[in-house]
C-alpha cells in the first residue's frame, strides 16, 4: 500500500520522480539518518543495562571462606594445688587429659587444655581458671573443684571428672536434638490445660507466681548472661486430645506413639501471634474427670511412674491427677513444687545447660544454683555452636548468590555479612582472654548472618525469570529492530557496490588514459 | 513538669509493680439476648464480657523497655498480647455481613454494624514508635489472629474522625495525648474462618455455656450476622473485653408454617448441654410478644418488663429454649414505619467512568428538629468536588442547613478524604445533598490481581447530637447508623490476554515505527542511486528487480520489509507464545524447585554444605 502510495505521489510530483533529487535521498543524509538511529540504540544500551540489572553487591567471599578455615579455639585453664603429699603433677595430669582428648576428639573439639600447677606465675593473668584442690569428697565450688588427690591412683578418675565438668556433651559443634535453637530472646509461656472443665473437678486458679518465682526465676537470673525471657501465664478450661487414651486396668494409659501427637495445637491456643521470639511451653495437662488417673505408658503397655515428658525444642508436659478435691478448686502448693521442679529441669535441658556428672557435689551457697563449671560449659557450647552456625549460613548465602544469578543483594545485607565476619574476626581475638566476651561476639555474629540470610529484599526479583522478560521484549523490540537492521545491510551493501562501481570507473577512466595514451603514443 | 512527670512515672511503676506481684481478679460473664422484629425476624446477641479488675492500659511510652509478665486465667492472652504490644487502650473490631435495616429493626444493641469489617483504635500518641507503626502493627496483628484481611486497611483507608467515635470508656490521664485511627474494609467477608478465632478467645470455647450455641452452620446462614471484639478501659473498674455476635434470622423462611416460633434447636441447630465452670453470670434474656398468646419453654427465672430471664447454671439440662406463639404471624399495621429518629439513603449517580454524583437522602420522622453528624472516610478512588455541594430542604435550597464542615482532601495513592459536617433537620423534612465526584483512574498495579466486581466504598456515619447539649434529648446521641455500602466501578483495562494485548500492541507500534522508518529510507536499499542510472520512481533499476517464475517483475517493496516482516515476527512470536505456554510451565516448574531448595535451605542452612 505504501509502495502504491509513492508510486501515485510518484505520478503527481515531479520532484519526486527522481528520488536522487530528494533532499533526504542524498546519500549522506539518508546514512546519518540511519546512523543516527543506531546510535541512540547503542547509547541508550547502557541506560537500559542500568536500569533493568538489579542491585548485586559483591560480598566479602574471600573473607568467609577464610574465615571457615580458622575454628575457634577456647582455651581451659585448669590449675592443680600443689601439695607436698600429692604425688601427682601438672604434667602427669596433663598427660592423661590428653590421652582422654586423643580418645573423643569430638567431645574436646575446640578447646585447648591446660593443666598448671597453681603456684607457677602465669597462674596469676589467666582469667576464669578452675583449680583443682585436695580435700575428702568430689564436690564443685564456683570454680574449684574438690578431689580426694591424696588417695592413691586417682590421676585418671581425675582426668575423667574433669572431662565430665569441661566437655559435659559428646561433641562441641554438634547440636543436642533436644536444645532449643540459640536466640537472645525467649517467651516462656505456662499453661494449666483443664482437659474438660465442664465434666467437673478442675482448677480454676494456680499460684504460678510464686512458683515461677522459687523454681524458675533463681534459673533465668543465672542465665541472663545468654538470654532475655519474657514470661506469660494463662489457664484453659476445655483442651480436648486429638486421640483416647487406652483403658487399663488402673485408669488410663498413654502410650509413647500418642505422645509424639500430644500436642493438639488445632484445639489448644498456646502460640502467641504478638512476636517473633521463639516460645519454649510449659503446660500442666490436668485430664478430665472423666479420665483419671492418667498415665504414661512405656513400649511394652505397662504403667510407668513418671508424669511428666519433654518434647525437644518445643517445651515440657506434665500430666497432674489431682489426688483429693478441695472445694476452691485453687491448684494447692503441694501439687505445684513438683510440677514445678520438673518444669526447671525441662527448661535447663531445653536450652542445654550440661547437668554436673553423677557422684559430683554441688557444694556452692545454694544447692540448686548453677555452679561456673556447668555455666562455663554452656558458654563455651553456644559460643562454639553459635560460630559455626554463623560459618555455615555466611557459606551458605555466598553459594546460594552464586547459584541464583537473579537473586538481588543489597547494602542491607552486605552490612549484614560484615558485620557477622567482624564480629567472628574479633571473637577469634578475645577468645584467648574473655569466654563471655567471645560467647557474646559469637551472638552477634549468628544474630547478624541470619537476619542476612532471611532478608526478604534477596527474594524480590527471584520470580521473573529471563524467559518471561524475553517473551514480553521480542514482540516489540525484533519487529522495531529488524527493519533498522535491514536497512543498514542494504545500506551497507549499497555503499560496498557504490565503492565498487567507482574503482571500477576510475580504473576505466584510468585504462581509457592509458589507452587514450597509448593511442597518442602510436 | 519534669517532676510531675517523674512523680506519674513513679506512680505508674508501683501500680506495675502492684499489677505485676499479684494475680489479677478477673470476672467471665455471659449473655444472651433474643428479641422478636416487627418484620417476624428473630435478632439475638450473644455477648461475653471479660473484665480485669484493677489493670490498667500499657503506657505506650514504655515500649521498648521489657514488659511486665501477663499472667491470666480467663482474659484472652493472644489478645492480651496484642493490646500490650501495641500499648492499645480502647479497641473496636467489628466483621459484619448483610446490611442493617434500620427502619424495621431499630438501632442494634451493639452499635458497630457497617459492612465488613471496621477497626478503630485509640492509642496514646507520644511514645517512641509512632502511633502509625503501632497502628500498623495492631492491624496486622489483628488480622493474623482473627483471619482477616485487616492488614488491607492501610493508610489508603485510615482516617481520625475522632467526632464519630469517641470513646466508650475512660482514657487513662497519662500526660500525653489520645489519638484515633479508624479504618473499614467493606469488601472484608466474614465467614467461619473468622469465627473459629473468636471462640477460642473464650474461656469455655464452644464446649460449654452460652457459646456452645454458636453453631456456624447456621449463624452464617442468617439475614443478617455480624461478631465485634471490644476493648477498653474503665478508670473504676479495669480492662473490660467484649465479644459481641448478632445475628438476625428468620424463622418465618425455615419453618413450615408462618410462625414467629423459635427455639435454640431452631435457631441455632444446638442446645445448651453443660454450664460453663467459670462464668460469674450465665443468662439469657427474652423479650416477650405483647400481642397474641404465647408460651415460652421452659419456665423462666424472673420475668420483669416483658424480659424473661433464665440462669443457665440452675436450669435443667439440655437447655433448649423456645418460645411458642399460638396462631400465625401477622404482619401489624405499620410494621414498615421507621423506628429510628431519621432514615438515611446514599447512592451514587451517573454511569460515566470518570464522573459521578453523590447523593445523600436524610428524613427526619421526628416533629422535633435534628442535628446529625455526617462523617464520610472516602478512600481517593473517589474524590469529592466540594464546591458542588447542595443542599436541598422539601425541594428548597438550603445550604445553610450545614454547619461545622471539617474536610480532609484525599491524596491520590495515600490518604483518603475525611469529610465531616452537622446537617440540621427540620421537623418531618427531608433533606438532600448532592456532591459531584471524579472517579479515578488507578495505575495497573493498583487493580486487584483477580476477578472483580467493582470497588466496595465504606459506608457513611450518621450520629445524631445536641447542639444546646443540655442532655433532654429522647433519642440516643451516643448511637452510629451506619449508610450501606457503595460500589463505584472504576475503568478497568482488559488483563483477560495480557500476552495478546503484548503483542498486538507492539505490532501496532511496530508498524508506526515501520511507517516512519520506511518514509525517510525509501528506496534506499532496492535502487542504486548512482545518477543517471534511476529513472522513474516506484520502479527499481536491475540489481534490484528480478524476474518471477512467470516472468513478471519481482519486486521487494519496502512494504515487505518495513511493515509485513513485523508482522510475521509478531505472529511467530506469538505462536512461540503458545507454545512457550508449555515450556513457560517448564521453567515455572523448575523455578519451584530451586525456590523449594530455597525454602528448604532457610530452614536447614547447612543443607549448602
Amino acid at each position: 500500500m505504501a509502495a502504491v502510495f509513492c508510486r501515485f505521489m510518484a505520478s503527481t510530483s515531479p520532484l519526486a520522480r527522481d528520488p536522487s533529487k530528494l533532499f533526504f535521498q542524498a546519500d549522506h543524509v539518508r546514512r546519518s539518518i540511519i546512523s543516527a538511529y543506531w546510535l541512540i540504540i547503542i547509547l541508550a544500551l547502557p541506560l537500559w543495562w542500568h536500569t533493568t540489572s538489579i542491585e548485586r553487591l559483591s560480598l566479602p567471599t574471600v573473607r568467609v571462606t577464610e574465615q571457615t578455615r580458622h575454628g575457634l579455639r577456647i582455651p581451659v585453664s585448669v590449675g592443680l594445688e600443689r601439695d607436698p603429699d600429692v604425688s601427682i603433677s601438672a604434667s602427669q595430669l596433663q598427660n592423661s587429659v590428653d590421652a582422654l582428648v586423643r580418645k573423643t576428639p569430638q567431645r574436646w573439639e575446640g578447646l585447648d587444655i591446660r593443666i598448671l600447677e597453681t603456684r607457677s606465675e602465669d597462674v596469676e593473668h589467666v582469667e576464669g581458671l578452675y583449680t583443682v584442690v585436695s580435700g575428702n569428697e568430689v564436690a564443685v565450688r564456683g570454680r574449684e573443684l574438690e578431689f580426694p588427690i591424696r588417695g592413691g591412683p586417682t590421676i585418671s578418675g581425675l582426668a575423667d571428672t574433669l572431662g565430665a565438668l569441661i566437655a559435659p556433651l559428646a561433641s562441641t559443634t554438634e547440636q543436642d536434638h533436644r536444645v532449643a535453637q540459640y536466640s537472645p530472646h525467649y517467651r516462656l509461656s505456662f499453661t494449666l490445660l483443664n482437659e474438660d472443665a465442664a465434666a467437673g473437678h478442675f482448677y480454676t486458679e494456680w499460684d504460678v507466681l510464686d512458683a515461677i518465682s522459687r523454681h524458675i526465676s533463681p534459673i533465668l537470673s543465672q542465665l541472663e548472661t545468654l538470654h532475655d525471657f519474657t514470661i506469660e501465664s494463662q489457664v484453659q478450661f476445655h483442651a480436648p486430645l486429638a486421640f483416647s487414651p487406652r483403658q487399663i486396668n488402673d485408669g488410663f494409659g498413654i502410650t509413647p506413639e500418642d505422645l509424639t501427637v500430644f500436642v493438639n495445637s488445632a484445639e489448644w491456643t498456646l502460640s502467641s501471634s504478638a512476636s517473633n521470639d521463639p516460645v519454649l511451653h510449659f503446660v500442666v495437662f490436668v485430664p478430665s474427670a472423666a479420665r483419671r488417673p492418667l498415665h504414661i505408658l512405656d513400649s511394652n503397655g505397662d504403667m510407668t511412674s513418671s508424669t511428666s515428658f519433654l518434647l525437644p525444642q518445643w517445651g515440657g508436659i506434665v500430666i497432674l491427677n489431682p489426688q483429693e478435691w478441695t472445694v476452691p478448686s485453687k491448684l494447692p502448693s503441694s501439687d505445684l513444687d513438683p510440677v514445678f521442679s520438673a518444669f526447671s529441669n525441662h527448661l535447663l535441658s531445653l536450652l542445654g545447660v550440661p547437668r554436673l556428672p553423677p557422684g559430683v557435689k554441688n557444694a556452692g551457697h545454694n544447692h540448686h544454683a548453677l555452679t561456673d563449671w556447668q555455666l562455663d560449659a554452656l558458654l563455651r557450647y553456644r559460643a562454639m555452636s553459635n560460630a559455626q552456625g554463623s560459618k555455615d549460613t555466611l557459606k551458605s548465602i555466598v553459594n546460594l548468590v552464586n547459584q541464583i544469578e537473579n537473586m538481588p543483594v543489597g547494602q542491607d545485607v552486605r552490612g549484614d555479612i560484615q558485620g557477622a565476619l567482624a564480629s567472628l574476626e574479633q571473637m577469634l581475638d578475645v577468645s584467648k582472654t574473655s569466654l563471655t566476651e567471645t560467647f557474646r561476639l559469637s551472638a552477634r555474629a549468628v544474630t547478624l548472618s541470619s537476619r542476612a540470610f532471611f532478608n526478604p529484599g534477596m527474594l524480590a526479583l527471584l520470580y521473573f525469570p529471563a524467559e518471561h522478560k524475553y517473551a514480553v521484549y521480542t514482540p516489540l523490540f525484533a519487529s522495531a529492530v529488524i527493519p533498522l537492521f535491514v536497512a543498514a545491510l542494504r545500506e551497507l551493501a549499497s555503499w560496498r557496490r557504490q565503492r565498487k562501481e567507482r574503482a571500477r570507473q576510475v580504473h576505466a577512466a584510468s585504462e581509457k588514459v592509458e589507452g587514450s595514451q597509448s593511442s597518442a603514443a602510436t | 513538669m519534669r517532676a510531675g512527670c517523674i512523680a506519674r512515672l513513679l506512680l505508674a511503676s508501683v501500680l506495675w509493680l502492684s499489677v505485676a506481684g499479684t494475680p489479677l481478679a478477673e470476672k467471665f460473664d455471659e449473655e444472651l439476648t433474643v428479641r422478636p422484629l416487627r418484620d417476624g425476624k428473630v435478632a439475638s446477641k450473644f455477648s461475653f464480657k471479660t473484665l480485669l479488675k484493677g489493670a490498667s492500659p500499657r503506657d505506650p511510652r514504655s515500649i521498648g523497655a521489657d514488659d511486665v509478665s501477663q499472667h491470666y486465667t480467663v482474659f484472652p492472652l493472644a489478645l492480651g498480647q496484642i493490646l500490650r504490644e501495641y500499648a492499645v487502650t480502647e479497641l473496636h473490631l467489628s466483621l459484619n455481613a448483610g446490611k442493617w435495616d434500620y427502619d424495621r429493626w431499630g438501632y442494634p444493641e451493639e452499635p458497630g454494624v457497617g459492612i465488613g469489617a471496621e477497626l478503630w483504635a485509640w492509642m496514646g500518641d507520644g511514645a517512641q514508635l509512632s502511633i502509625d507503626d503501632r497502628w500498623k502493627g495492631l492491624r496486622n496483628a489483628l488480622a493474623g489472629l482473627f483471619c482477616a484481611s485487616l492488614g488491607s486497611l492501610d493508610e489508603q483507608r485510615t482516617t481520625s474522625p475522632a467526632r464519630s467515635f469517641e470513646p466508650e470508656g475512660d482514657l487513662p490521664d497519662w500526660g500525653i495525648p489520645h489519638r484515633i485511627r479508624h479504618a473499614s474494609l467493606p469488601s472484608e467477608h466474614v465467614c467461619t474462618e473468622n469465627l473459629t478465632p473468636f471462640l477460642k478467645l473464650l474461656p469455655c470455647k464452644s464446649f460449654s455455656g452460652i457459646a456452645s450455641l454458636l453453631n456456624p452452620h447456621r449463624l452464617f446462614d442468617a439475614d443478617w450476622h455480624g461478631m465485634s471484639v471490644h476493648v477498653l478501659w474503665r478508670e473504676d473498674e479495669g480492662v473490660e473485653i467484649r465479644l459481641t455476635f448478632q445475628s438476625v434470622s428468620d424463622p418465618l423462611r425455615t419453618s413450615s408454617g408462618r410462625k414467629q416460633d423459635w427455639s435454640f434447636r431452631s435457631l441455632f441447630d444446638r442446645t445448651i448441654d453443660r454450664t460453663c465452670p467459670v462464668a460469674g453470670s450465665s443468662r439469657v434474656e427474652v423479650t416477650l410478644p405483647t400481642y397474641g398468646a404465647y408460651s415460652i419453654n421452659p419456665e423462666p427465672t424472673s420475668v420483669e418488663e416483658g424480659q424473661a430471664r433464665f440462669h443457665v447454671a440452675n436450669a435443667t439440662k439440655p437447655l433448649d429454649l423456645g418460645l411458642h406463639l399460638e396462631g400465625d404471624f401477622e404482619y401489624l399495621a405499620g410494621f414498615d414505619s421507621p423506628i429510628t429518629p431519621f432514615s438515611a439513603q446514599r447512592t451514587l449517580r451517573g454511569s460515566s467512568q470518570a464522573h459521578g454524583q453523590l447523593s445523600l437522602v436524610l428524613i427526619n420522622h421526628r416533629n422535633a428538629p435534628l442535628h446529625v453528624v455526617y462523617l464520610e472516610t472516602m478512600p481517593w478512588l473517589v474524590q469529592f468536588y466540594l464546591h458542588t455541594l447542595q443542599i436541598h430542604i422539601d425541594g428548597s435550597r438550603r445550604d445553610d442547613a450545614m454547619s461545622d464542615m471539617m474536610y480532609i482532601p484525599a491524596v491520590p495513592h495515600s490518604r483518603p478524604a475525611t469529610f465531616q459536617c452537622v446537617l440540621a433537620l427540620p421537623p418531618g423534612g427531608t433533606l438532600h445533598l448532592t456532591m459531584d465526584v471524579a472517579k479515578s483512574f488507578l495505575r495497573y498495579t493498583e487493580h486487584p490481581p483477580d476477578a472483580q466486581r467493582g470497588w466496595d466504598l465504606p459506608p457513611a456515619v450518621l450520629s445524631l447530637f445536641d447542639p444546646s447539649s443540655n442532655g433532654s434529648l429522647e433519642y440516643p446521641t451516643n448511637k452510629r447508623f451506619y449508610t450501606p455500602t457503595l460500589l463505584v466501578d472504576l475503568a478497568t483495562p482488559d488483563f483477560s490476554m495480557p500476552y495478546n494485548v503484548i503483542i498486538f500492541t507492539c505490532s501496532l507500534i511496530a508498524f508506526i515505527f515501520a511507517r516512519k522508518n520506511e518514509k525517510k529510507t525509501l528506496f534506499m536499499g532496492n535502487c542504486t542511486l548512482t545518477s543517471g542510472e534511476l529513472h522513474t520512481a516506484g520502479t527499481c533499476p536491475a540489481q534490484s528487480t528480478r524476474l518471477n517464475r512467470r516472468g513478471r517483475e519481482w519486486r521487494r517493496s519496502p512494504i515487505v520489509i518495513n511493515c509485513v516482516y513485523p508482522v510475521i515476527i509478531n505472529f511467530a512470536c506469538y505462536l512461540v507464545g503458545a507454545i512457550d505456554h508449555y515450556s513457560i510451565s517448564l521453567s515455572l516448574l523448575r523455578l519451584c524447585e530451586t525456590t523449594r531448595r530455597y525454602e528448604r535451605d532457610i530452614s536447614h542452612p547447612r543443607g549448602w554444605i
